[in-house]
């Protein structure tokens, strides 16, 4: 018997987990959790344990959990409790070989305290690897697919989605982010039009969300927590409507 | 401190199971890394004050620490805890009460490098288990 599966399982239970995930690596998801959470006032469950882009957004990369009798502290940005585990290793590189990962995610999932927290997002690394089964394993969770307008990315997402139905997990909503950039009045679609992923979605009666891109959210990047631009205002909008 | 948050594991995973199977539990065996350098009298005493009212609340607990037999994945070099412990002392004292493998143990092949080659491509079983249950 795995003690830390059950706690983790008996941690999630009653609580609703927004998985944001990518088939892809580079659409910007980490981006898209991070400012969910805030939407949200969610706590942040980073599962990308190589990229660990979460304690980076919010500034907080090289703070480590506190750890108490009942678990694992969050790291706090503004309102956003942050689980990573570079609040574990710190600032440094994480490597480890696969039969390693899904104890590591059941460690994180079991002992973060999560408080009264009626929902969590969880910032899953790209691919359908360890991570994804471990949390499959753990809850029943609401997944949230982040791609880009290209082709590149489409295929990828497709497997995913493909992969989330066969479980039973239809996503809540489909995002294309870096869909398009404001000039003046006039929308550009740097990356195309999306035609293929807006199939995707209506073959499925998956919502669709298109995120524009904004060049300013680049400098929030270590004060995520302080943005409210023009992405956060659409992913505020998803907030509300799933 | 972590060893609260063990203990707390190992008390409902197994009240959970032992209400399913409509029995309580006597004795419990659990088996502990020792890169986890978890205080055994800290998780017992913890698991006797967080086992009342439970279906646990006459059972004993016995932890194993079991020292993990290491294999280095690419060059095949398989070795025992003794050729790494400098290195597990060496992350000790840097990272002081908030040494990572105390709380999460398989994250040692980041830490950890084969003594041969130098790789963190390395397996070994680090997972805390329950290894055996008696029931009334």
């Amino acid at each position: 018997m795995r003690p830390l599966l059950e706690r983790a399982r008996e941690n999630l239970r009653g609580r609703r987990v927004l998985a944001v995930m990518a088939g892809k690596g580079g659409v910007g998801k980490s981006a898209i959790a991070a400012l969910l959470a805030i939407a949200k006032k969610a706590p942040l469950i980073d599962l990308d344990l190589f990229g660990m882009a979460a304690p980076k957004f919010f500034g907080v990369a090289g703070r480590l959990h506190k750890v108490g009798r009942d678990g694992i502290e969050p790291i706090e940005a503004g309102e956003v409790k942050i689980f990573s585990v570079g609040g574990i290793v710190g600032d440094r590189y994480v490597v480890l070989p696969g039969v390693s990962q899904g104890g590591v995610v059941e460690a994180l999932l079991a002992f973060a305290k999560l408080g009264g927290a009626e929902e969590v997002v969880v910032d899953m690394p790209p691919g359908m690897g360890e991570e994804l089964l471990t949390l499959s394993r753990v809850t029943n969770f609401t997944p949230i697919v982040v791609t880009t307008p290209s082709a590149a990315s489409y295929r990828v997402v497709k497997h995913l989605v493909d992969y989330l139905l066969e479980l039973g997990r239809k996503p809540a909503t489909i995002v294309t982010n870096m869909a398009y950039i404001r000039c003046g009045d006039n929308a550009i679609y740097p990356f195309g039009r999306g035609d293929a992923v807006r199939e995707l979605a209506d073959r499925y009666r998956i919502p669709l969300v298109e995120v524009p891109i904004d060049p300013h959210l680049e400098e929030y990047v270590g004060q995520l927590h302080n943005y409210r631009g023009l992405v956060y205002s659409v992913v505020e909008r998803i907030a509300k409507e799933i | 401190m972590h060893e609260w948050s063990l203990a707390l594991s190992i008390v409902q995973s197994l009240d959970k199971w032992a209400f399913q199977q409509g029995v309580e539990v006597r004795h419990v065996v659990v088996s502990v890394p020792s890169v986890s350098q978890l205080d055994v009298e800290i998780l017992k005493e913890a698991f006797d004050m967080l086992k009342q009212d439970s279906r646990l609340a006459k059972a004993t607990l016995e932890v194993k620490v079991r020292s993990p037999r290491y294999k280095c994945r690419s060059c095949g070099h398989e070795f025992g805890q003794e050729e790494v412990d400098a290195q597990i002392k060496a992350l000790m004292q840097r990272y002081g009460e908030e040494y990572p493998l105390h709380l999460i143990p398989e994250l040692a092949p980041t830490f950890i490098r084969c003594p041969k080659c130098g790789s963190h491509d390395i397996e070994a079983e680090l997972s805390i288990k329950i290894e055996e249950v008696e029931t009334i």
